[in-house]
């Protein structure tokens, strides 16, 4: 091999799920094939598991509150990315909604063991980058990362 | 690898390749190739389903036979408490003990008490540790390997505490050996077992150096000399004291009805144990202190080698555990004791087994994982099983692994005819 020169981060593979709002029935679906897809892949079990708890909330607020959310997977050399964009009512306060404890579940989101706010708290903690942006009225994007941090293809 | 990691056996004569048994599997690790149907070690959980699937008796689980009996001069049967419910209300726990001695054992060994030991046990450890939360039964062996072929995260999750089977079987061994004045190994402890799952906990056990069983016979393979037995010696010699709530260890929901601890939950069936623990391992669940986990619908009585229908089993055991009442045989202060002295303790760590990935590097995991979706884009997809692999992804990953051949694919076969075919027609 040649002298190897660091470059921008490469894009290795990309996949998208497409999430229905109040779909309860496949609720997590996505978040597990990501999790295979990964695993097949070789990353670090402690990454997959990060990663798929951040994708199970992501997924589970999707399915709550959006009318059709769009999870896409992106494994880059250094970081594996994931960008969940919904149509939905948008939050009209982010840093409310990132606070521990603030939900506006509904009775039926709390029966099912949802509601406790701990969804976006839980996804920035266990993401090694977290970025959100909302518009009410139109949706949300969230976008998290964990890195790599093992000095690929060396 | 020492030894076998999976208790299923096929016979060539019988089998038809007919795929079936592939078709049924939870974890899709039977392949059909050259005309007979294999186990993939890394992937089988010694759940069974294969068995009752093959309409030609080729899937069996590897039970003892009467020959093994004979390499012991002392051999003793701990019939799982599912064979109590096997021969309807009428036949109670001391009649069938009685009649396994009839059969050809020396003795007979109860364990129910070490069933209501463990619960116990179960409590106290539940009180006194950190989490992760919940924590995960061990009783069913096969959600044990489940775990750590598939959920290798959730291994922290397992309560470490051994089995009552392996504790019953060591417990006694040590005491028979004191009473009869005979070298440990000269005596054969034997689990009558209703699945497959305890005969592999057996042959390759987790959590244990080895079993503290000699091998384990099927429920099915005893039940017609039992049967015999107890029609020609309806009347038990002794008495015995059964534990009504070891017993009930026999039914789904039997391991949390006697414990202290209430926050818990029983989980049954392959699909839903696979539906908890991804949740679980997406950090739900985190409320609940112990859940109770069987691959069988209805826990042990719904298990592949038993004979009586799982309803008339569960009725069955219900009848005897209320005849035999709620009261306790064991102490709590003696099982705390116990606990602390590491009496219920794994001998060895139980280590994940994961699936390993397409390859080491990740650039070349990607090539194959791009190489497969492009090999599933071109199959039909409609999952038929004709190629031997349960499904067109799992076919896809075969040749991508060199195990199988893309012409083993019977669409693909056709297409390619097709086109030599028309092929010719155009140069005609």
């Amino acid at each position: 091999m040649s002298e190897a020169v660091s470059l921008a981060p490469e894009l290795l593979y990309q996949k998208s799920f497409v999430i229905r709002g109040n779909d309860y029935d496949h609720g997590g679906e996505a978040a597990a094939q990501v999790k295979a897809i990964l695993k097949q892949l070789g990353i670090a079990p402690e990454l997959i598991r990060r990663l798929s708890i951040a994708n199970f909330e992501a997924e589970m607020n999707a399915i709550m509150y959006a009318y059709e959310a769009r999870l896409e997977l992106s494994v880059f050399s250094n970081a594996v990315r994931v960008v969940i964009s919904d149509h939905g009512p948008g939050i009209p306060d982010i840093g409310w909604a990132l606070e521990e404890g603030n939900s506006t579940a509904t009775p039926e989101m709390r029966a099912r063991g949802f509601g406790a706010g701990l969804g976006l708290p839980n996804i920035k903690r266990n993401s090694d980058e977290f970025a959100i942006e909302s518009t009410v009225g139109t949706g949300t994007t969230l976008r998290y990362a964990v890195l790599l941090n093992d000095g690929l293809g060396s | 690898m020492p030894g076998r990691t999976h208790s299923i056996v096929i016979d060539k004569e019988k089998c038809i390749a007919c795929v079936a048994c592939s078709q049924v599997c939870p974890t899709r690790a039977i392949r059909v190739r050259d005309r007979l149907a294999h186990v993939k070690d890394e992937l089988c959980i010694d759940c069974g389903s294969c068995i009752p699937a093959c309409r030609y008796e080729a899937v069996r689980a590897m039970t003892s036979s009467p020959a093994d009996l004979q390499r012991f001069k002392y051999t003793v049967a701990i019939p799982s408490l599912t064979l109590f419910g096997q021969f309807g209300r009428e036949v109670e726990p001391a009649q069938v003990l009685h009649a396994l001695r009839r059969i050809g054992f020396d003795a007979t060994y109860d364990f129910s008490w070490m069933c209501e030991m463990v619960a116990g046990a179960t409590d106290a450890y539940l009180s006194e540790c950190a989490g992760p939360w919940p924590k995960i039964s061990v009783t069913c062996p096969a959600v044990v390997r489940l775990v750590q072929i598939r959920y290798p995260d959730l291994l922290a999750h397992l309560v470490p505490l051994e089995t009552p089977r392996e504790l019953a079987a060591k417990v006694h061994r040590r005491r028979l050996a004191a009473e009869k004045h005979l070298p440990p190994e000269e005596i054969g402890i034997f689990f009558v077992t209703p699945c497959s799952a305890i005969v592999n906990s057996i042959v390759s056990p987790v959590g244990l150096d080895a079993s503290h069983l000699d091998g384990a016979f099927a429920i099915s393979e005893l039940y017609g000399p039992l049967l015999k037995a107890l029609k020609e010696a309806p009347v038990a010699d002794t008495v015995e004291a059964v534990s009504a709530r070891g017993l009930r260890w026999a039914m789904a929901g039997g391991e949390i009805s006697g414990m202290r601890n209430a926050n818990s939950m029983t989980v049954r069936g392959v699909k839903d144990v696979t539906y908890v623990f991804d949740h679980i391992e997406a950090g739900r669940f985190q409320s609940v202190d112990f859940i109770e986990t069987y691959i069988c619908p209805d826990g042990c009585v719904s298990g592949q080698l038993t004979v009586a229908g799982r309803y008339e089993a569960q009725q069955a055991v219900h009848h005897h555990a209320h005849r035999l009442g709620a009261q306790s045989t064991v102490k709590e202060e003696k099982v705390r004791t116990l606990l602390r002295e590491h009496f219920f303790d794994f001998e060895a760590e139980i280590r994940a087994r994961p699936v390993r990935p397409l390859a080491q590097d990740l650039r070349q995991a990607v090539a194959l994982t791009k190489e497969k979706d492009a090999l599933v884009a071109r199959l039909p997809r409609k999952d038929c099983g004709a190629c031997g692999a349960p499904t067109c992804e799992t076919f896809a990953e075969d040749v991508l692994r060199g195990e199988s051949k893309l012409a083993d694919c019977v669409f693909v076969r056709i297409e390619e005819l097709e086109q030599t075919l028309s092929g010719k027609g155009g140069d005609a």
